[in-house]
């Protein structure tokens, strides 16, 4: 197991990359996070004889949030959207934090722009966060590693996903804001179509965590020996069998109506596998990139969703390069 | 990243198999003692939830490994441990078990019904009586014990990947029926060969007289699930030890009979199937068989030379065809009285 140490990801899409115009003169701070897709492996994992909740998140490269930290001289936080609760307690946090700066300001208003869709297990809430931390050190012109990160967003909101460590792939303990080991620096090159498979949205938070038998716990940890392997491989199916396991194993907790046909469609089609939101409603098919077919299996897949009644809400595809800065499509 | 870090005992550092690759589709996966992984997770756990107290005594019927894995952990938890075996347990077995601490008791004669196995087990509960404060690891109907092979499955898992079929020995079903059971969480449908010896009553063929022993039980274990198997394979003790030499020979794996005949089932499937990556599970070494199947004049003198290693086993089409040298049957994960109603 390693604790590894990086700089802050450099920016990768729109939400990533601050439009700094008056850059060194800021009046504000600018950040942004990314979404994901759910999950590959979520479950209670054995860590030095312990056992801790965990997930590996699928970031999502084309879905994010942009913070907008603005100053002001009266004391207090608010944000331009007042239900956005745990955004001001990320905020709030993030001030206190770093109030020893000599930049730190009394109070500020945040200002939150998102396209993840809400209430389906794509991470807004996490996005949202962690966009507003980096915006508030931004503007105290501090560089938040993401082990700080992650422990101010898990205070601000119980249990986060991994995006902050938007360059690695990690198994992360999401409700102690832990990171438990570094699988690897990127997912080997996947196409995901994904899909909605509930008609409502699930609140995340309220939704209760899932209590597995020992039986369940033992397996896990086979899925994460072989997410080792996949990830260090770049193995796509072993992938794509580590998160369709995963997603089953917690199928009696919240239960994905169609997951077995999604399974059977995506296998069929030459796919390598099926992986969901553990605390949400989206589920995605999983493609190896590199398949000279790729593209024919994703179409046939996409128009047999269709006919199952099941749109494709977005076409995900990892990131394997390393990330390159100013990449912005707004 | 991972770094070396010492083993917390002897038994965390020994229960480890090694995945070793045998040719371009076949793995071995070798154990010194396999059964170490059963009893240290069995006594660990009795310890952790207090059902082994300080004044515990540990009672296991047990003439094979799991007696020897059992002694081991026992040792390190300082804990107790009593023994009921056959008369004819291995000497040098038994000066080992003593040596690490263990009481062991020989029971005198075979019962009417389920021999030796059963007159351990009548033994077993009198020693129970005897002390109230006991804790018997019970390995043929404890659900802790396939679930210890998770262990395993995680090796296979991360240096494999995907296994396409697990070839290993049956005697208590803890091994193969939890190893498979983990790995089909991943790949359902991984193969999963039993290999049985004549005369076992673990898939069907009458209890009876069996020269190899390590495999094959006269007594029907809670923990075989007859389920998790596709195919059943049954082995005589003179192939089981022409292939243990065969497998010391080729590979330079210095292991215990009932690796010999995990061996030789695993080769033949390994070969029948090229594409599919095959796991042949080696469950001890074979220091305990230097006087027997590693020495030529004991082979010689039990007639276990002949006749030579066949190159493929004789299909059968009753389960409970206990002749020959090599059979195999298509199991088809079915239940042991599934496969009996068909035969009728």
């Amino acid at each position: 197991m390693t604790m590894v140490s990086t700089p802050s990801p450099a920016p990768v899409a729109w939400y990533l990359a601050p439009p700094q115009e008056s850059a060194g003169t800021s009046q504000h701070g600018i950040a942004g996070a990314p979404a994901h897709h759910g999950e590959l492996l979520q479950g209670v994992f054995a860590v030095d004889g312990e056992l801790r909740r965990a997930l590996v998140s699928l970031a999502h490269p084309g879905a994010g949030t942009v913070a907008t930290f603005r100053p002001q001289s009266s004391p207090g936080l608010s944000v331009t959207d007042a239900s956005l609760t745990k955004v001001r307690r990320a905020a709030e946090l993030t001030m206190d934090e770093l109030r020893a700066l000599p930049t730190a300001p009394a109070g500020g208003v945040v200002e939150i722009v998102s396209n993840v869709p809400r209430g389906v297990g794509m991470g807004s809430s996490t996005a949202d966060v962690v966009a507003t931390i980096r915006a508030v050190a931004d503007y105290h012109g501090a560089e938040l590693p993401p082990h700080t990160v992650a422990r101010l967003a898990v205070a601000a909101e119980r249990a986060s996903d991994s995006i902050m460590f938007a360059d690695q792939v990690v198994l992360f303990a999401h409700r102690a804001g832990r990171l438990l080991e570094t699988l690897g620096t990127a997912l080997p090159p996947l196409i995901v179509l994904g899909c909605n498979t509930g008609a409502d949205g699930v609140d995340t938070l309220e939704h209760p965590p899932a209590e597995y038998d020992e039986r369940e716990v033992a397996t896990f940890g086979v899925l994460r020996a072989a997410l080792r392997r996949a990830v260090a491989t770049g193995d796509c199916r072993l992938l794509g069998r580590v998160a369709t396991a995963s997603a089953r194993l917690n199928q009696r907790f919240l239960p994905k109506p169609q997951l077995e046909v999604l399974i059977e469609l995506c296998l069929r089609h030459g796919g390598s596998g099926v992986q969901v939101a553990h605390s949400g409603t989206v589920a995605g098919l999983m493609f190896d990139a590199r398949s000279p077919d790729v593209q024919n299996a994703v179409h046939a897949s996409t128009v047999e969703l269709e006919r199952l009644g099941l749109q494709v809400t977005t076409v995900l595809r990892t990131t394997t390069d390393a990330v390159r800065p100013a990449v912005r499509a707004r | 990243m991972t770094i070396v870090v010492p083993f917390p005992e002897v038994t965390a550092a020994e229960e480890i198999p090694k995945v070793i690759r045998l040719s371009h589709n076949l793995y071995a996966l070798s154990f010194s003692l396999m059964k170490l992984i059963p009893a240290r997770y069995i006594l660990r756990r009795a310890v952790a939830d207090g059902r082994i107290g300080a004044d515990t005594v540990i009672v296991e019927t047990t003439s094979g490994t799991f007696g020897l894995a059992l002694a081991m952990q026992a040792a390190q938890l300082r804990r107790r441990l009593v023994l009921v075996s056959d008369p004819a347990i291995d000497d040098r077995l038994h000066r080992r078990l003593t040596d690490l601490g263990a009481v062991v008791e020989r029971v005198r004669g075979e019962a009417a019904v389920g021999g030796y196995q059963q007159a351990r087990l009548d033994r077993l509960a009198e020693v129970q009586a005897e002390r109230p404060d006991h804790f018997c690891p019970q390995q043929y109907s404890n659900t802790d014990n396939p679930r210890s092979y998770a262990l395993v499955a995680e090796i296979l898992a991360e240096a494999l990947g995907q296994v396409d079929c697990v070839v290993g020995p049956v005697g208590s079903g803890g091994s193969m029926c939890g190893t498979v059971a983990f790995l089909r969480s991943l790949t359902p449908d991984c193969v999963a060969v039993g290999v049985d010896t004549h005369h076992s009553v673990l898939f069907g063929h009458p209890d009876g007289h069996r020269g190899l022993r390590g495999l094959g039980n006269s007594l029907m274990p809670q923990n075989l699930d007859h389920r998790t198997f596709d195919s059943v394979h049954w082995c005589s003790d003179s192939l089981a030890y022409q292939a243990t030499r065969l497998l010391h020979r080729r590979h330079s794996l210095f292991k215990g009979p009932t690796s010999g005949a995990a061996y030789q089932v695993a080769r033949w499937w390994a070969a029948a199937n090229p594409d599919a990556v095959t796991v042949a599970m080696l469950p001890d070494d074979g220091s305990r068989y230097q006087d027997t199947v590693y020495d030529d004049g004991w082979l010689r003198d039990g007639g276990h030379l002949r006749p030579p290693l066949p190159d493929e086993p004789r299909p059968v089409s009753d389960a409970g065809d206990a002749s020959g040298q090599w059979t195999s049957f298509a199991w088809e994960r079915r239940t042991l009285d599934d496969v009996r109603a068909v035969a009728r």
